[in-house]
């Protein structure tokens, strides 16, 4: 069995060339993490220097110096918080929406396959169409707000989640199905035994890219019906031709959607384990 | 010996867009209490169709299956497929106890037998272990004490062996072999291979081409001779029954 202690023994007896093998790894490894951290310090220096100069007109394009100030000063004055935390709560509860729907929609159709049959080419519609466009359809139907921003989340992710938990579960070994069968189980059992947990790894990816796009989703909520969040503070920064705040909200974003694909990367190694 | 499994004029067929396809006709055959029968034939005339009928996977399109019990309760089935079919995110004693949990028979007396079965068979160590951590020998013979935890009546194994490397599958049908009589079950074994029948079994049933029938039924008898299961494989009768299979196979193929 492989466990730590028997891991410690196994470096210990490790060969000259082996050790050399995993230097070698281990330096690849650290001359590639340097490389993206110069890389991204270059790009930023970069931008400075041009700002500075007036290579590009900071107007439009601010710099690096100017967006940690105003960073600085919205933390201080906790305005940054509240819109994070509004944006993270908004992306949060889409997200569980979409997840949760999509199981039940999904474990329906499979156990249930004429009424799969029948409504996936809906759901490929549904899925195809460009959600932004429903958008202010939904605006007029339940006015502006927190449920019309969760309700612009959810339909980004939601018609393609069920669609592809839903050909996860029927990608199911049928021998796997009739194991059960021969078990004495039901539909039921298969499912809850066999063909839910087979589709775990599976329903960690997907969810993963549902995260990000329950995120694009509040966004074009944020944009069109919100008056807090991180989608509010970019239009309302480009319509005062504020740019220094567009751009710094847009950073965010990036370090929220970096941050949530990584903590469902936890997630996923963890139960891989 | 009395009857477990009487099968009469069981008719089987499947129907797809382009027709009819007849798997058998008229197959009539008993199981006796204790046996161990293996059931060879042409690939693809049906051998796998009979035990999922049996099992009632399958319904017959005609014709009888019976099923004997001594007491009133309903003789209970084994099936064993063709890979183990161990689930990777259980370890092997959650993938021993998963029949007695779905049939919600995880009792005091169910678990003491799954102990007993794995420490009889040499495999108590393996209980905490991951599937991916066994050879294939030993995840099938896990299957095969998954199986008996039901304590079925009749077993029903679905070419078993098929899935292992030639040295893994002899030492494994003798394992299992050995694991089934000391059990006192009735087997029904499923294979393509006819040493491997010859060498499990008591009786060998011969199927014809689909539709397929019995062709021919022959008692094998090694302990009527002396000759000890370890070692049948060296015996002059053990080629015996190998050429007179091997023939009517050939004979089978052969005729239009």
């Amino acid at each position: 069995m492989k466990t730590p202690k028997n891991k410690i023994k196994a470096n210990e007896n490790y060969s000259e060339g082996q050790r050399n093998f995993l230097h070698r790894k281990k330096l690849y490894r650290i001359s590639i993490t340097w490389g993206r951290i110069l890389f991204l310090f270059s790009f930023l220096l970069l931008w400075q220097i041009a700002a500075d100069r007036k290579w590009i007109d900071s107007f439009y394009f601010s710099s690096p110096l100017a967006i940690l100030q105003l960073f600085y000063e919205k933390m201080s004055s906790l305005e940054l918080p509240i819109h994070i935390s509004i944006t993270l709560m908004e992306s949060g509860i889409s997200f569980l929406l979409i997840i949760l729907l999509s199981l039940i929609a999904a474990s329906c159709f499979w156990y249930f396959p004429a009424l799969g049959q029948m409504l996936e080419p809906f759901l490929i519609l549904l899925n195809s169409l460009p959600k932004s466009a429903l958008a202010p359809l939904i605006i007029v139907w339940m006015g502006t707000g927190y449920p019309t921003i969760i309700l612009c989340g959810i339909s980004v992710g939601l018609f393609g989640c069920i669609l592809n938990l839903y050909q996860t579960f029927g990608q199911t070994d049928p021998e796997r199905i009739k194991l059960i069968t021969t078990l004495g189980g039901n539909r039921l059992q298969a499912f809850t035994k066999v063909v839910f947990p087979g589709s775990i790894p599976a329903f960690i990816s997907i969810s993963k890219v549902n995260i990000g796009l329950a995120l694009v989703g509040v966004i074009i909520g944020e944009f069109l019906a919100g008056r807090q969040g991180l989608g509010y503070l970019i239009i309302y920064g480009s319509q005062v031709f504020q740019l220094d705040l567009v751009i710094l909200s847009i950073l965010i974003l990036c370090a929220i959607a970096v941050l949530l694909y990584g903590i469902m990367n936890l997630l996923e190694r963890k139960l891989n384990r | 010996m009395s009857a477990i499994l009487k099968l009469d004029h069981i008719a089987y067929s499947y129907y797809s867009d382009t027709g009819e396809v007849k798997v058998m006709d008229n197959m009539d055959f008993t199981i006796e209490n204790g046996s161990f029968t293996a059931i060879v034939g042409p690939s693809g005339c049906g051998k796998s169709t009979i035990l999922s009928l049996i099992a009632g996977l399958l319904k017959p399109t005609d014709g009888f299956i019976t099923l004997y019990s001594n007491d009133f309760a309903a003789p209970k089935i084994g099936y064993m497929l063709q890979h183990d079919h161990l689930l990777e995110w259980r370890d092997i004693y959650h993938n021993v106890i998963l029949g007695l949990e779905i049939q919600h028979k995880l009792t005091n007396e169910s678990l003491a037998l799954v102990d007993e079965l794995l420490e009889k068979y040499n495999l108590s160590h393996t209980k905490a272990l991951l599937p991916s951590e066994l050879s294939g020998g030993m995840r099938q013979r896990i299957a095969l004490i998954r199986t008996l935890t039901l304590k079925p009546d009749l077993l029903l194994l679905d070419e078993p062996f098929s899935a292992l490397d030639y040295q893994t599958r002899l030492l494994v049908s003798q394992d299992v072999h050995r694991i089934i009589k000391s059990e006192n079950k009735t087997a029904i074994l499923v294979t393509h291979d006819i040493a491997e029948a010859i060498s499990m079994a008591d009786h060998v049933l011969l199927l014809s081409k689909a539709p397929c029938q019995v062709k021919l039924s022959i008692p094998i008898e090694f302990e009527k001779h002396g000759i000890s299961r370890e070692t049948v494989r060296d015996s002059k009768l053990f080629q015996d029954y190998f050429d007179l299979i091997w023939g009517e196979l050939q004979n089978e193929n052969t005729e239009k």
